[in-house]
């Protein structure tokens, strides 16, 4: 069922017993229901990046990392690109992959407002791909549909080739439940993607 | 689930399953039958009863498939039951759902009247589409079922339903049924997520559960098509063929 979501995972990598303690606890506060894995060591945290099935966070302290952070961090990056990152340590790490930070000097009212940026952003770009919101070009393709243009003639007009314009169909189909031509006809002219004097 | 027996009451079958009212009253069945048992109600209206009985299991147990039962009764009792159920869709359930969207339209306000006038149009439509497909059995697909068992009957076979049979046997009919759900499940989301709230919830509420019920009784009557009268038909074609050494 759609509505069965999953549980979150999340990984919290650090040496330091109290460093993943306190973040555990914050995590709590800011109410982030989610299954905590914990890595005290590099090699612990690149296990689990192989074994935790759609890991979607990692909370990473960066003495954790052998030498050359940069490198490591494009690693982590590469190997589970849905999942994620967010930075503890002394300073911003220069030219990282990653964009969150948590920086030692932190007090507790900045890192609690990090660790809620960090969760709550991700969690609305993904409502933002379940939701009914079309891409603008997935729009372009809906316009062509409702006024009854074949996917070759779509292709044509849109400088695409057919297997993308039945990928946007599908895709389309998908977020909106609506199957038929004449359907996505009414959906476009409610919304003024359409008018009706352009319907065929 | 057990299926129902010609022993049992009429009235506790529709106790029971109220979902099959429409179902009766479309072999002529009225209320009121005090303790008479199917077998005696089917008798009191004339009703082939053999044939009822698999109607009101199919539509009280989705897997419920009459396989052994097939030639319990006659492909014309099927027929006349078929068409009546078309009369049915277009004279009673389409007028009321028409009457639902009126409503609406009337009652809201400029804008959304304007988009309850999209969803009226799609409906036509919708109506043209069903008036066509069941026009074209009841003139093309039925007659020729009614053919096959006449001749079935009488031994008397004309060179044009061989040829019927050779060219066009009811496997094409089979392979070119289109589903007529799919239209009234866009209907219902496009009222269910994207029409803009109304005030008159009742009346909207009232639509989308006509919507529901004819999608699940166009199902049924989708599945009695090609589940029961096409294998049936498909025995009757093999029979006259074998009548005739072909």
């Amino acid at each position: 069922m759609e509505f069965e979501h999953k549980k979150m995972q999340t990984v919290i990598a650090s040496e330091q017993y109290l460093v993943r303690l306190g973040v555990k606890t914050l995590l709590n506060v800011i109410g982030v229901e989610s299954d905590l894995h914990e890595a005290d060591s590099f090699e612990e945290l690149e296990r689990l990046i192989n074994d935790v099935p759609d890991l979607n966070y990692l909370i990473l302290s960066d003495e954790l990392l052998p030498k050359k952070k940069q490198d490591c961090l494009k690693d982590i990056k590469g190997s589970c690109s849905l999942c994620k990152t967010i930075i503890i340590g002394q300073q911003k790490i220069p030219g990282c992959v990653f964009e969150h930070f948590i920086l030692h000097s932190y007090d507790r009212k900045q890192v609690v407002e990090e660790l809620q940026n960090f969760f709550q952003e991700s969690e609305s770009t993904q409502e933002k791909n379940d939701s009914c919101t079309l891409s603008d070009r997935e729009i372009d393709v809906l316009k062509t549909v409702a006024l009854g243009c074949s996917n070759k003639e779509i292709a044509d007009q849109l400088f695409i080739s057919i297997n993308t314009v039945i990928t946007h169909r599908k895709n389309i189909t998908g977020k909106l439940g609506i199957k038929t031509i004449s359907g996505l006809t009414v959906y476009a002219l409610m919304n003024h993607i359409i008018k009706a004097e352009e319907v065929r | 689930m057990v299926a129902f027996t010609r022993n049992n009451k009429m009235a506790e079958v529709i106790l029971r399953d109220y979902q099959l009212l429409p179902i009766i009253s479309r072999f002529g069945i009225k209320l009121g039958f005090g303790n008479k048992n199917i077998e005696e109600v089917c008798i009191d209206r004339n009703v082939d009863l053999a044939f009822f009985l698999e109607i009101l299991n199919s539509y009280h147990n989705a897997d419920y498939y009459p396989e052994n039962h097939l030639s319990g009764f006659k492909a014309d009792v099927m027929i006349s039951y078929l068409t009546n159920t078309h009369s049915y869709y277009l004279n009673s359930k389409v007028p009321h759902i028409e009457l639902f969207i009126d409503k609406m339209q009337k009652e809201a306000k400029k804008e959304n009247s304007r988009n309850i006038g999209l969803l009226k149009q799609f409906f036509n439509e919708y109506k043209i589409d069903i008036e066509h497909h069941f026009k074209d059995e009841e003139k093309n697909v039925f007659p020729y079922i009614l053919d096959l068992e006449e001749a079935l009957k009488t031994n008397n076979y004309s060179t044009e339903l061989i040829e019927k049979i050779k060219k066009e046997p009811i496997e094409v009919y089979e392979r070119n049924h289109e589903s007529l759900e799919v239209k009234l499940a866009d209907m219902k989301n496009l009222i269910i997520r994207f029409l803009p709230p109304l005030s008159c919830e009742d009346d909207c509420e009232r639509l989308l559960t006509e919507l529901f019920q004819l999608e699940c009784d166009i199902e049924d009557h989708t599945r009695m098509e090609e589940k029961v009268l096409i294998p049936k038909v498909k025995m009757l074609e093999r029979k006259v063929l074998e009548y005739y050494g072909i």
